[in-house]
């Protein structure tokens, strides 16, 4: 298929690119302002981060989040996003927004009892009120332009990864390919809102490869990885991500959706993946969940009931910084204290999740720059797991596939 | 008093004797002025109130927003800290640091802490009061205190302003007058012990303030109570807790100088107005957080606005559930200097309220708080010019007697939340969030949310698992234990 030329609203500078494995750091520059690639963005599902206010999402160091195009089409709604001119006026929000349907495509998997896909697009009820809906292409777009997101993605048929039905699957990995096609024509702004594509194939190489050149030849400002993070396993997973990449052009930025566990940021980024999504970081806070690079802790155990240090020694966000360093002093002990029975609790722990995640992809990306991401890779593993014989093999598996041997010190 | 005078009367007293001076001298049962200053803190002009903290936070508010309230002082309850006791000594008590209440908590340095025995309002306890412990509510349970333990408390938690400890039978509808005997001879005793226990406070260590409790019963009921009071203690205290605002009247002259904080709930700014006009300078005032779990954003100024057109009575808030609002980019007061209305409107804290994100709840938090400041502040003005009497006149033709009733849904009910009342009714609030309808099929973009109220307020996944307060009690089996009489003792 001849190339179709694409206008795009962003640029994509390389700044260093490891020398051992595929991770690349860049700086990508979007319509409100750029932001630091390797990237994890945090998901305010409603334009709303799990009652952070937008500011205290902006001092976290977050200038990318992502909004759910299909929770906004239900609430506020399209005419609403119309009248106030869209989704950064609704929420106050100065800086970049991507928009996904990605998780309503599994929660539709989780409930296809619910959903029918047909060519036209998805049928289902909604999980709000059981309402009978219909999801096109370009609705999809349309809203997604009613939206105003910065980086906004396609419609895609998605299906369990784990869906041992190989003609199902290339089915979806065909009709993704043809709605790509209808949404690029329903999209009205692409001079600036980017319009990314979405690889799907399941865990199958070849559809992935032969859906790869497909998207790849569409030209799209970006490239996203789909239809993973279903529950199929790691090693199936980074097969996926790592020929994908290897297939797709250095200058566009590559999105993995749905990732976010540190270990999966950390080994996509080393398979050549340079942004991700994920709801947990910031899910998890609300049951006293905290993140550590020694492991998530949970606040609630009662181990933690008189534990006067701070979340994580060293972090630099404000729950954690002391008093004299300009920060609240907020200890474990206080976040048993009220987890789970004042939201403030939630909100500090949130607080706290997405500064270790933006904080992680800025190592990362400082490592990549500075040529030493294999030694940061063996020291964030050496850090989680007290023994090298508690490395997830399929860690161990992907990053000897790029060259690095977390067994070796 | 002049403001030099003052000042140096302040540097004379030990450093955490607080100072209360009237700027507007003032006989009985009227509104007064006056200046609450500890040093190292905020000073606090009264009339004015203090937030209603809950675990240590103000609902909603994570602390690093603590400074979006505009608040100077905080109110805060000793049984959200001591589920652990008595089987185990409670962490805050471990807490090896000076200040240790506000280090945990995390609130600012020059936040003045109020320390009492109870939330504020006192769910009834299932034990009854004895001669020498209170029953209180923890996250966990009922549980009691002693007198004893909570002058320990005091001294170790380091507050600002202890209130001490009051026998009252809190849930019970009629109290007989043997009963109301005790109260004035058990909270005698308990106000004799905290300032004893006090006095035995090192000098070098920092010692609280104390304020002593005018109990909800008639003066000469409680006359032993307020003479010994006099004779003894009234150089010991620094402040009174008032129950019942109506005593305000019969309050000796002796105790007229000290600041009086009100444990009298008022349920609306007219009945703050009622007992400011009688004296009362300081106020917890729950319906602040409690209008903002409702979803009602308070919406009134003392004194009343200039313009105004038509003659209606104006709300007192306003229903941010309500749909009117979904596209309106207004500021919830127009004018309000608050954190939500400088940054963001009405639409997006409508679709929060309606999505369910916490959010909502916090910016409407911040904009109750700043028009409760505001209120105080044209109270103090009013006071001030004069004016205060038919300014209140005016306030109560202007605007409706009651705040709104609430139509949505709160946010999940927290630990705490559930009443006493709430006996025999089910414990479980929030209702199951799932429903399934037959329904035309609607084109999916455009779409509204489904005007139908009752599937309005329901939620996506994310609330189906989530918070949960008080996950080891069960609130309707507590409840059955409820035992109000207590002259077992
Ligand atoms: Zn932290
Ligand atoms: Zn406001």
């Amino acid at each position: 298929m001849a190339p179709v030329s694409m206008p795009s609203a962003l640029r994509y500078e390389l700044l260093a690119k490891c020398s051992v494995t595929k991770a690349r750091a860049a700086t990508l520059h979007l319509p409100h302002g750029p932001v630091p690639l390797p990237i994890f963005m945090p998901v305010a599902t409603q334009a709303s981060l799990k009652g952070l206010t937008p500011e205290q999402l902006e001092e976290a160091g977050c200038r990318l989040c992502l909004n759910n195009t299909y929770h906004l089409g239900l609430k506020p709604g399209q005419a609403t996003l119309d009248a106030i001119g869209g989704a950064h006026k609704f929420q106050s929000w100065p800086h970049n927004i991507l928009t996904a349907d990605a998780d309503v495509s599994f929660q539709m998997v989780s409930l296809l009892k619910l959903a029918k896909v047909t060519e036209e697009g998805v049928r289902f009820l909604s999980p709000h009120d059981g309402t009978p809906m219909l999801l096109t292409p370009e609705h999809s777009i349309s809203l997604q332009n009613s939206i105003g997101s910065d980086i906004i993605m396609q419609l895609d048929d998605v299906i369990a990864t784990t869906s041992p039905d190989l003609a199902r699957m290339t089915e979806a990995m065909e009709r993704s390919v043809r709605w790509l096609d209808r949404c690029i024509k329903a999209h009205k702004y692409p001079e600036r809102q980017n319009l990314f594509c979405i690889i799907q194939g399941g865990l199958d190489l070849d559809l992935r490869r032969r859906c790869t050149a497909e998207m790849v030849a569409r030209d799209t400002p970006g490239i996203a990885i789909g239809g993973l993070s279903g529950g199929e396993a790691k090693d199936a997973y980074c097969k996926v991500v790592d020929t994908c990449t290897g297939l797709l052009p250095e200058k566009k930025p590559r999105y993995v959706m749905g990732v976010g566990y540190p270990e999966d940021l950390v080994v996509s980024v080393a398979l050549g993946a340079d942004m991700f999504d994920c709801v947990w970081p910031t899910r998890t806070a609300r049951f006293g969940n905290a993140i550590t690079a020694r492991g998530v802790l949970n606040l609630r155990n009662a181990a933690y009931a008189e534990d006067f240090s701070p979340i994580e020694e060293g972090c630099q966000c404000v729950c954690c910084r002391s008093l004299d360093e300009g920060g609240l002093g907020i200890t474990r002990a206080y976040i048993y204290h009220v987890t789970a029975k004042e939201t403030a609790g939630a909100h500090l722990l949130t607080i706290h999740n997405v500064q270790y995640q933006l904080n992680l992809m800025k190592q990362v990306r400082q490592a990549i720059i500075d040529d030493r991401y294999p030694t940061f890779l063996k020291d964030f593993f050496a850090k989680l797991y007290d023994d090298k014989s508690k490395y997830p093999q399929w860690a161990v598996d992907a990053l000897k596939g790029v060259g690095v041997d977390l067994l070796v010190d | 008093m002049t403001e030099a005078l003052s000042a140096s009367k302040l540097a004379d007293l030990p450093p955490e004797m607080l100072d209360f001076t009237l700027l507007k001298p003032a006989g009985a049962l009227v509104p007064r002025l006056g200046r609450l200053s500890i040093p190292g803190r905020r000073t606090l002009l009264t009339p004015d109130f203090l937030g209603n903290t809950s675990r240590g936070a103000i609902p909603h508010i994570s602390q690093d927003n603590f400074g979006k309230t505009g608040l100077d002082g905080v109110y805060i309850a000793l049984e959200d800290f001591i589920e652990k006791h008595p089987q185990k000594t409670p962490p805050i008590f471990k807490l090896d640091t000076p200040d240790p209440l506000r280090r945990f908590t995390a609130l600012p340095k020059d936040t003045i802490f109020v320390l009492g025995a109870r939330r504020q309002p006192p769910i009834p306890s299932a034990n009854a009061n004895t001669n020498s412990e209170i029953g209180i509510l923890t996250s966990v349970g009922f549980q009691v205190i002693s007198s004893e333990y909570y002058a320990a408390a005091a001294r170790k938690l380091q507050p600002d302003i202890v209130v001490g400890l009051a026998d009252i039978p809190f849930g019970q509808p009629t109290v007989g007058l043997k009963r109301k005997d005790k109260m004035s001879d058990r909270t005698e005793t308990w106000t004799r012990d905290i300032i004893a226990k006090r006095s035995t406070i090192d000098k070098s260590e920092p010692r609280f303030n104390i304020f002593a409790p005018i109990l909800p019963i008639a003066k000469e009921v409680q006359s032993w109570y307020l003479e010994h009071l006099l004779d003894d203690m009234v150089d010991k205290i620094s402040g009174v807790a008032i129950y019942d605002s109506h005593l305000l009247d019969e309050l000796p002259e002796e105790l007229q100088h000290l600041p009086r904080l009100s444990f009298d709930n008022p349920s609306s700014p007219h009945e703050l107005l009622r007992q400011v006009g009688l004296g009362m300078d300081l106020f917890t005032v729950p319906f602040v957080t409690d209008a903002t779990d409702a979803g009602i954003a308070l919406d009134f100024t003392f004194p009343v606005p200039q313009k105004t057109n038509g003659t209606e009575r104006r709300s007192l808030g306003m229903d941010m559930w309500k749909s009117e609002h979904t596209e309106s980019v207004t500021p919830l007061t127009d004018g309000c200097k608050c954190y939500a209305c400088s940054k963001h409107h009405r639409a997006y804290i409508q679709h929060l309220l309606s999505a369910k994100e916490m959010l909502g709840w916090v910016l409407i938090q911040f904009h109750n708080h700043e028009i409760l400041d505001a209120f105080f502040a044209g109270v103090r003005n009013s006071i001030d010019k004069g004016t205060f009497e038919q300014d209140v006149a005016t306030f109560e033709a202007f605007y409706e007697p009651k705040l709104p009733e609430k139509t949505g849904q709160g946010p999940r009910v927290r630990g705490y939340q559930f009443k006493a009342q709430d006996h025999g009714k089910s414990t479980k609030r929030n209702p199951k969030a799932y429903k399934s309808l037959q329904v035309p099929l609607n084109a999916f973009h455009g779409q509204q949310p489904n005007p139908n109220p009752d599937v309005r307020d329901v939620i996506d996944d994310d609330a189906l698992v989530g918070l949960v307060g008080m996950e080891h009690v069960d609130p309707t089996e507590q409840l059955e234990g409820l035992k109000i009489e207590d002259d077992r003792s």
